[in-house]
């Protein structure tokens, strides 16, 4: 495999992410329906994980042996050591990713539940109508 | 229209202007040639045995950053996500008291005999996941996420009363979920407590020996890595995320009576 390729997919990569992120930036702002906002804001989660992720990657080169990328030894030597350090991808992106991951599940549960609740009260879920309902009370409560 | 025509404007400036910072080298190097040299300290101690008093006991770099170098975040994290639940159960709290009024018989015959083997299946990997989540990629919180789509499917296939029928109720979930909290809090304590107690140095979060402190978490459990307090995080943390989700999905699925009930209120709320 050809380095330049490799470096070419990797600026790919991250362009495709830029436009998920204003593509979903988008659903989250334009769009009327709640669930929809929700879907997106998820996916906007999602596009930033894998952004992060992507940060501590490590450029292969040829002649760099990867694999495994893991510590498979369990008595390993300062040598065994060494090398998984060479071979080895950046946990901290990973650990950080986990850690939003799991808070994004809380949000995400959270507003379903809220989305759940305003779909009960006012019988939709499109924030334009919504609008217009608490418009409506407000003119009634006034005259 | 016009409101459209805005949007998209904007947000193709937000692409280009992200995309000129990366060129500008924002990022550093792309793609990056190397690890951050933080990065290389955590990798190179995590099961390093010649440097006993900064090690994690775990070969999983990730874990032991999660729970051990960075553990007081992840304990925060775990705050977090706590509070988010509550809040959760807190907007339904009239429903769990209700009977539901729902009978469903379920799916058909074919789909429960094939929903028991699947959530078997499930349950393993789930376990599995977050027993050995110190050595492999995986921990509390992805088994347990893993094991809460069991019940999630099971209340779909056999109906909601099937937890009823089982004696699984809201009360002994939360029991679970708040004591695996409590066991959770408590390892991280433990060693502090246990020093207190015999006059020796003990840290908050302390996992394995210290340059001051002999006192430690078992290291290995016969000839496997235990990664010390990393294996027990992981069982209670696992523990505690299913029986959180189930709560909240056992009250996200209730009918629709019950929940309307609870949120028809006594006034106009907009």
């Amino acid at each position: 495999m050809d380095i330049e390729l490799v470096k070419f997919m990797f600026i790919l990569t991250v362009m495709s992410l830029y436009l998920n992120f204003a593509i979903t930036l988008y659903g989250v702002v334009a769009k009327v329906n709640l669930v929809k906002k929700l879907i997106a804001l998820t996916i906007l989660q999602d596009t930033v994980n894998v952004f992060t992720v992507l940060i501590g990657y490590r450029l292969w080169r040829p002649g760099l042996i990867l694999q495994p990328p893991a510590l498979t030894d369990m008595n390993p030597t300062p040598e065994i050591i060494k090398d998984f350090v060479e071979r080895s991808v950046d946990p901290l992106p990973q650990a950080f990713v986990l850690t939003a991951i799991v808070i994004g599940l809380a949000v995400t549960l959270f507003l379903t539940t809220i989305v759940l609740h305003v779909n009960y009260h006012f019988k939709t879920v499109n924030v334009d109508e919504i609008g217009g309902m608490k418009r409506r009370y407000i003119h009634e409560e006034a005259v | 229209m016009l409101r459209d025509i805005i949007f998209v404007t904007l947000l193709i400036i937000i692409a280009l202007a992200l995309s000129y910072l990366t060129y500008l080298g924002g990022l550093g190097d792309l793609p990056p040639q190397d690890i951050r040299l933080i990065a290389r300290s955590y990798l190179n101690l995590t099961y390093n045995q010649g440097v006993n008093w900064l090690w994690a006991a775990s070969p999983e770099a990730v874990t032991a950053i999660v729970w051990d170098y960075r553990g007081l975040d992840t304990l925060f994290e775990t705050v977090v996500f706590y509070g988010a639940i509550l809040a959760a159960l807190t907007v339904f709290r009239g429903v769990s008291k209700l009977p539901d009024r729902i009978v469903s018989v379920g799916l058909s015959v074919v789909v429960k005999r094939t929903m028991a083997i699947v959530t078997l299946a499930i349950l393993t990997v789930a376990a599995s996941t977050a027993l050995h989540g110190h050595l492999t990629p995986g921990g509390g919180f992805q088994g347990g996420a893993i094991a809460s789509v069991a019940p999630l499917l099971l209340i779909v296939v056999f109906g909601k009363q099937l937890f009823v029928e089982k004696k699984v109720s809201y009360n002994k979930l939360l029991t679970l979920r708040n004591a695996s909290l409590g066991l959770l809090s408590l390892s991280t304590v433990a060693l502090l407590i246990y020093g207190l107690a015999t006059n020796e140095i003990g840290y908050i979060f302390q996992n394995q020996a210290k340059a001051l402190s002999t006192l430690s978490y078992p290291s290995h459990m016969l000839d496997v890595p235990l990664g010390g307090t990393l294996f027990f995080l992981n069982v209670f943390e696992f523990l505690a995320v299913t029986s959180g989700f189930t709560l909240v999905f056992t009250l996200l699925l209730s009918s629709e009576e019950v929940i309307l009930k609870e949120f028809e209120g006594e006034e106009y709320g907009y």
